[in-house]
């Protein structure tokens, strides 16, 4: 992804698009700006304390597939950038 | 009695539909193939099942999750067939507990029940039963397992009845118990579920809600310090985990997070490595595109055309184009115009009933029909590109590109199905989420050209770019998706602007597609285009032909005294034919306008008319040949100037009522139409100019 986020320590809150492809998260928030979206996001399971792992990476970089409660989800970057998440 | 099948998207909803009622609806591998709902009857049964498009939640977010949402919760079905797939169950059961707060019956219909013994996973069906407090039938929609027994439950409504299964802790059921309370005054119908709704924080509601209940919401969400909405769906998937530790044997939970955790072990995941490759994956799509187009064209196209022909209107040889290297082969055949018109001249008929049959019908119809064999090939990878996947994929690594035109990823889809046909292509918009990129999706994929426009490429194509007409053909599709991305971005700046959009989608497993569903498949598309031909087509034709045989004083044309020019069709067209006189080159040609104001009717009515009027003037339906006296003024220039404007203009009228659905109104279709015609006259006279500007200069062409 984008190489202004290289390196994101442990335990760092970030917004969920900083990560990179093979690393892990846990939700801390959701942001509340765009309403439709957030409760989309929430209905898909992205909810306080979810775990997230960064499976594929679409070839230009954008969207990014995740994998969550047991199962895969892909999520524009723009989007992802809404959930705030604690690096694992 | 009306069940409605109801589970997310991709889960096998329309495969049971199918297996239930023995329809035929379409199915296929990508997220949002039911786009509307549909009804189908179980033989011998009062039954009417109703399949509905996938939903994850019953919040919608797009149009079609709309008509879901509205027809489970408001058309009062007597039961609900929750489709869940086993394989994935908690996404899958997230909308089962919502289901499970509404006034209806619900069963559940544990899909995929044969991959999950496949792969080695135990799901305990008696527990699960237990937790969701309903019944619960395991079934393999694909293999036809279990829904004998699903089937068995329906029609002796041997199901447990919904007693609002209740998952929350005991403090937010109070608060819900006490809205509910407040609703039930109010007269409200399905209160459990508006409660959790107005819990959640929908206003819907608000105004029946007493104070007291009002506060005690507030305590519990500042006690939980998350929002109604949030608290909600984790408390839904708190339930989710437990059922699932219930549920799932530990060991198998185990395996399966320690899969979902590895890279690349599934056979999805290796071929994804190679399929969304950085480097590889764009490359491999225009391969793969231009393979489904070489085969189809080029390769069926090339060696078929020409033997179709004979058939309709006869011949002594016939030419098989490999690529560019012609064959003549010796082919003798009276064919089925010449024939009909000769026998009919045995019997004594009169010269114009000769000359409906063979100029009129046989032509006209003939030279659709030259093109049903490389449809058959084109539908046939399309169906393939659906049903393994890979489709999927596409919109997958192409969003980045479409959103920064207006479009998104999901855009791709109507337009690859749109090569098929502009109509469900159209329709298949409705899963692009964002209205506004959904709307540029609507008015840009005509302009893929469809499988009607193909005879109208093949055709000038064939004859004027002779071995480069597949070169010449293939840059139209080119073409089309270049104004693709440059109308998106001009809507994107300056008609559909600001909006934040959205992405959402999931990548479905790679599968082997299934024989009978795709042979299916490329019969219907091949079947409806073959109708096509022998219904508005031949009445098409008829109306050209008449037209094109009598004057304004009721005289048949005879082709000596009174020629096709005195005709009413030349007359009719010569009112409008200095419309199109710039992008011919100049040339004032009646029959030109006419055959492309018949596009409306259909596209591959342009070549029609044109066979129709080039055989009632020449005697033969031998479009651009030698007795052609109509459409002898054409050169490369000028061809390629009308082929691209009855490509690229306003679609047939099929399309446009799908637009008009889809944009909401009569005015935003208008305003497509005049936009795309507009930009198409505008371009084609421009090419056409090039044309005049050389004859003009004493240049030959």
């Amino acid at each position: 992804m984008s190489s202004k986020h290289h390196h994101i320590a442990v335990g760092e809150i970030v917004p969920l698009s900083y990560l990179h492809r093979g690393e892990r998260a846990k939700v801390v928030s959701l942001h509340n700006d765009n309403h439709a979206l957030r409760r989309r996001l929430l209905d898909m399971g992205i909810t306080k304390g979810v775990e997230i792992y960064i499976k594929k990476v679409a070839p230009l970089g954008d969207p990014i597939d995740v994998a969550l409660r047991g199962y895969e989800l892909c999520l524009r970057k723009a989007d992802m950038a809404e959930i705030m998440v604690e690096k694992l | 009695m009306i069940v409605a099948l109801v589970g997310n998207q991709n889960s096998g909803k329309t495969t049971l539909f199918n297996t239930l009622t023995g329809a035929n609806q379409k199915v296929g591998n990508w997220p949002g193939v039911t786009i509307e709902r549909k009804e189908g009857h179980v033989k011998g049964t009062d039954i009417t099942i109703v399949d509905l498009p996938g939903i994850y939640s019953l919040s919608p977010y797009s149009s079609e999750e709309k008509i879901s949402r509205n027809f489970a919760l408001d058309a009062n079905p007597d039961l609900i067939i929750n489709i869940v797939d086993a394989t994935s169950l908690e996404r899958s059961l997230y909308l089962t507990t919502q289901l499970l707060e509404t006034g209806r019956d619900v069963i559940i219909a544990l899909n995929m029940y044969d991959l999950v013994k496949k792969r080695n996973i135990h799901i305990d069906k008696d527990k699960l039963e237990k937790m969701l407090n309903t019944t619960v039938v395991d079934i393999s929609a694909k293999t036809g397992e279990g829904v004998d027994h699903l089937l068995e439950h329906i029609k002796t409504h041997d199901i447990k009845p919904n007693k609002h299964l209740n998952i929350y802790p005991k403090d937010v059921s109070e608060a819900l118990k006490s809205v509910e309370n407040d609703l039930k005054l109010a007269d409200v119908d399905n209160t459990y579920f508006y409660a959790v709704k107005t819990f959640e924080g929908e206003n819907d509601y608000r105004k029946h809600i007493k104070p007291e209940s009002e506060k005690k919401i507030e305590e519990v969400v500042k006690k939980y310090d998350m929002d109604g909405e949030e608290l909600i769906a984790s408390l839904r998937y708190d339930f989710i985990d437990e059922v699932k530790k219930e549920c799932f044997t530990d060991e198998e939970v185990k395996i399966r997070e320690s899969q979902a955790n590895k890279k690349a072990t599934s056979w999805t995941d290796k071929l994804d490595k190679i399929f969304l490759n950085k480097w590889a994956a764009i490359p491999i799509f225009i391969v793969i595109m231009a393979l489904v187009y070489i085969l189809s064209v080029g390769l069926v196209g090339g060696l078929t055309v020409s033997f179709v022909d004979a058939l309709f209107n006869g011949s002594e040889t016939i030419e098989l184009n490999f690529f560019g290297v012609v064959w003549e082969v010796p082919f003798e055949i009276a064919g089925i115009g010449p024939g009909l018109g000769g026998w009919l001249e045995s019997i004594g008929a009169s010269p114009w009933a000769v000359s409906l049959v063979a100029d009129g019908i046989v032509a006209g119809v003939g030279a659709v029909c030259n093109f049903v064999p490389q449809l058959i090939i084109l539908f046939l990878c399309l169906a393939l590109l659906e049903t393994t996947g890979y489709m999927s994929r596409i919109s997958f690594f192409l969003d980045r590109i479409f959103h920064k035109f207006g479009l998104s990823g999901k855009s791709l889809v109507p337009f690859i199905v749109g090569v098929g046909c502009s109509v469900p292509g159209i329709m298949a918009c409705r899963t692009v989420e964002d209205e506004n990129e959904r709307k540029a999706s609507v008015i840009l994929t005509p302009l893929m050209p469809c499988s009607a426009k193909l005879p109208i490429i093949s055709a000038f194509a064939g004859f004027f770019f002779a071995t480069y007409a597949w070169i010449i053909s293939l840059s139209f599709y080119f073409i089309a998706i270049i104004l693709i991305l440059v109308f998106g971005i001009i809507f994107k700046k300056y008609i559909f602007k600001g909006s934040h959009t959205t992405f959402i989608s999931e990548l479905p497993e790679y599968k082997t597609p299934n024989a009978s569903y795709v042979a299916r498949d490329v019969w219907d598309r091949t079947m409806s285009f073959i109708k096509r031909a022998g219904t508005i087509i031949l009445l098409c034709s008829v109306v050209v032909w008449f037209l094109g045989s009598f004057t304004w004083q009721f005289q048949y044309v005879d082709g000596e005294l009174i020629t096709i020019n005195d005709s009413l069709l030349a007359n009719v067209g010569m009112c409008f034919a200095w419309v199109f006189a710039p992008m011919l080159g100049g040339n004032l040609s009646w029959g030109a306008a006419v055959s492309a104001v018949t596009g409306l009717v259909a596209k591959e009515e342009v070549i029609g008319s044109m066979t129709t009027i080039a055989a009632l003037a020449g005697g033969e339906a031998d479009l651009f040949g030698p007795l052609d006296t109509v459409f002898n003024f054409f050169n490369p220039i000028t061809a390629f100037a009308f082929m691209t404007f009855n490509l690229f203009s306003a679609p047939c009228f099929g399309a446009l009522g799908a637009m008009k659905n889809e944009l909401g109104s009569n005015k935003a279709m208008l305003k497509s139409m005049a936009f795309l015609t507009g930009f198409a006259w505008l371009v084609a006279s421009l090419i056409g100019s090039v044309s005049w500007i050389i004859t003009a200069a004493g240049g030959s062409i």
